[in-house]
């Protein structure tokens, strides 16, 4: 956080940089948080000019929870619980060239497992797990972002990765 | 728990070399890097940043502009009650007018009680907001006024003003006929430049710019107990008189208008009336529908 050199965060720069500091962290928390569904990003720019509008009450300080806190609750808004959605994105990871039906089979088996498995997780242990594992944000910068411990943090993921090997492993 | 501790680090990323060694030689090898790279797929979709903060910044711009917007529901009651009052002030202060029509008489209270009786054909102007000090009337055709003491009072007429402190007095104005009869206090006339002062019981009369000075019996206006009364005036004024008070027209044939005439018609009875002018001159008349025709016998 930038140190508290301004009351608050009304200037135009101040912000843009605030907006480019949190914003992507923001949208991509609440993308695994609830899905695509609900439209991320706009919540995420509503959240950051209801930040502007108050912007003489909300000092530095509490302006990454206070757009976090207005994002989230935007979306609670919207629908209180639906079936969180993530779409697998068409560029696959791995490095394999000649794939033969039986394996593409396979892996879409797989691949349809892994999205179940990842929206019964909790909604806490989700946003911590693909933070970390989709973007390799370390322990330490997840915790930053969500305001929570570092052990916390581990805590979640580590217990995710359990849940979802058990599901998609027993099944 | 060696295990544990060992994919702990791999998912923080801060695996020594040895311990890399060591996660890699564990049977959950597989699983977890196949788990781990299929979950890569999971991540949340790329976007312009740039693009989102230009957003985020139009939007910002423009409810920055609806936001002065309440200026203008302030404006629109603003000038909502600018025009009510405007419209207010300028009724207030607009003169105010009673018009009477043929055979018809009002009376009228001003706004210091002074009374105003109103004769057949007649109206009369005055302003309220401004009374106390200005006592202006504008006056055509003929009213009696019953003035209440206090500053002067004036009778603005096409002819003539009449300014009086508290009396009661009658004004005549009508075409090349001008009389104010007092009958109480006194009246003062500016005629002309020539300013006249009439005691009660006279008369000041104007006829063809010819002044005329009468006297006068009655107590008040006779046109009050609806009758009129004339004193050597020309036989026009009185058939004038009568038009305006039978809303009739009169037609004459081979008469000399300007005969003198003395006496009196009833506002109640037009064949009475007819009568009591016709027969002292010797004349007859004939009635038909709204014409009346006027002859030598």
């Amino acid at each position: 956080m930038p140190e508290n050199l301004h009351k608050n965060i009304c200037e135009q720069s101040l912000f843009e940089a605030f907006f480019k500091q949190h914003s992507k962290n923001l949208h991509n928390f609440l993308y695994y948080k609830f899905g695509e569904r609900l439209n991320p990003q706009d919540k995420m720019q509503e959240a950051f000019i209801k930040l502007w509008e108050n912007c003489k009450k909300v000092t530095p300080s509490k302006a990454k929870s206070y757009v976090y806190t207005i994002a989230n609750n935007l979306m609670l808004n919207e629908v209180a619980h639906q079936k969180v959605v993530l779409k697998h994105q068409k560029i696959k990871p791995q490095e394999h060239s000649n794939e033969s039906p039986e394996f593409l089979m396979e892996e879409n088996q797989y691949r349809k497992k892994l999205e179940n498995a990842i929206a019964n997780l909790t909604e806490a242990e989700r946003v911590a797990f693909l933070m970390n594992r989709t973007e390799g944000k370390r322990f330490k910068e997840i915790a930053q972002i969500l305001d929570i411990s570092t052990k916390a943090v581990e805590k979640r993921i580590y217990g995710a990765l359990k849940k979802l090997r058990k599901e998609i492993e027993e099944i | 728990m060696e295990k544990e501790y060992l994919i702990k680090k791999w998912l923080d990323n801060s695996l020594t070399p040895e311990e890399l060694e060591a996660f890699k030689a564990l049977e959950d090898y597989e699983a977890l890097t196949k788990l781990s790279n299929y979950t890569k797929g999971f991540k949340a979709p790329e976007y312009n940043e740039d693009e989102a903060l230009k957003t985020v910044l139009h939007q910002i711009e423009t409810k920055k502009q609806s936001k002065t917007n309440w200026l203008q529901p302030v404006l629109k009651i603003a000038s909502i009650l600018v025009l009510c009052f405007g419209a207010y002030y300028y009724t207030t202060t607009l003169d105010t007018t009673f018009t009477t029509d043929f055979s018809e008489k009002i009376s009228v209270e001003l706004p210091d009680h002074s009374k105003v009786d109103l004769n057949a054909l007649s109206s009369i102007t005055f302003n309220k907001s401004d009374w106390k000090n200005n006592r202006n009337v504008s006056l055509k055709g003929e009213a009696f006024f019953d003035v209440e003491k206090g500053s002067s009072f004036n009778v603005n007429t096409p002819n003539g003003i009449v300014t009086v402190l508290g009396t009661e007095f009658n004004v005549k104005q009508r075409d090349n006929f001008f009389e104010v009869t007092c009958y109480e206090g006194l009246v003062q006339v500016t005629y002309k430049n020539n300013k006249t002062k009439i005691k009660p019981g006279e008369s000041f009369l104007v006829l063809n710019d010819l002044v005329i000075n009468n006297q006068t019996v009655y107590s008040q206006p006779q046109w009050l107990t609806n009758t009129s009364a004339f004193k050597s005036l020309p036989l026009k004024e009185v058939i004038a008189e009568l038009e305006r008070q039978y809303n009739v027209k009169v037609e004459t044939k081979n008469i000399n208008t300007d005969l003198l005439f003395t006496g009196r018609f009833t506002h109640n009875n037009l064949d009475t009336a007819l009568k009591s002018i016709t027969q002292p001159l010797q004349l007859t008349y004939t009635k038909t529908n709204q014409t009346i025709i006027l002859e030598r016998e």
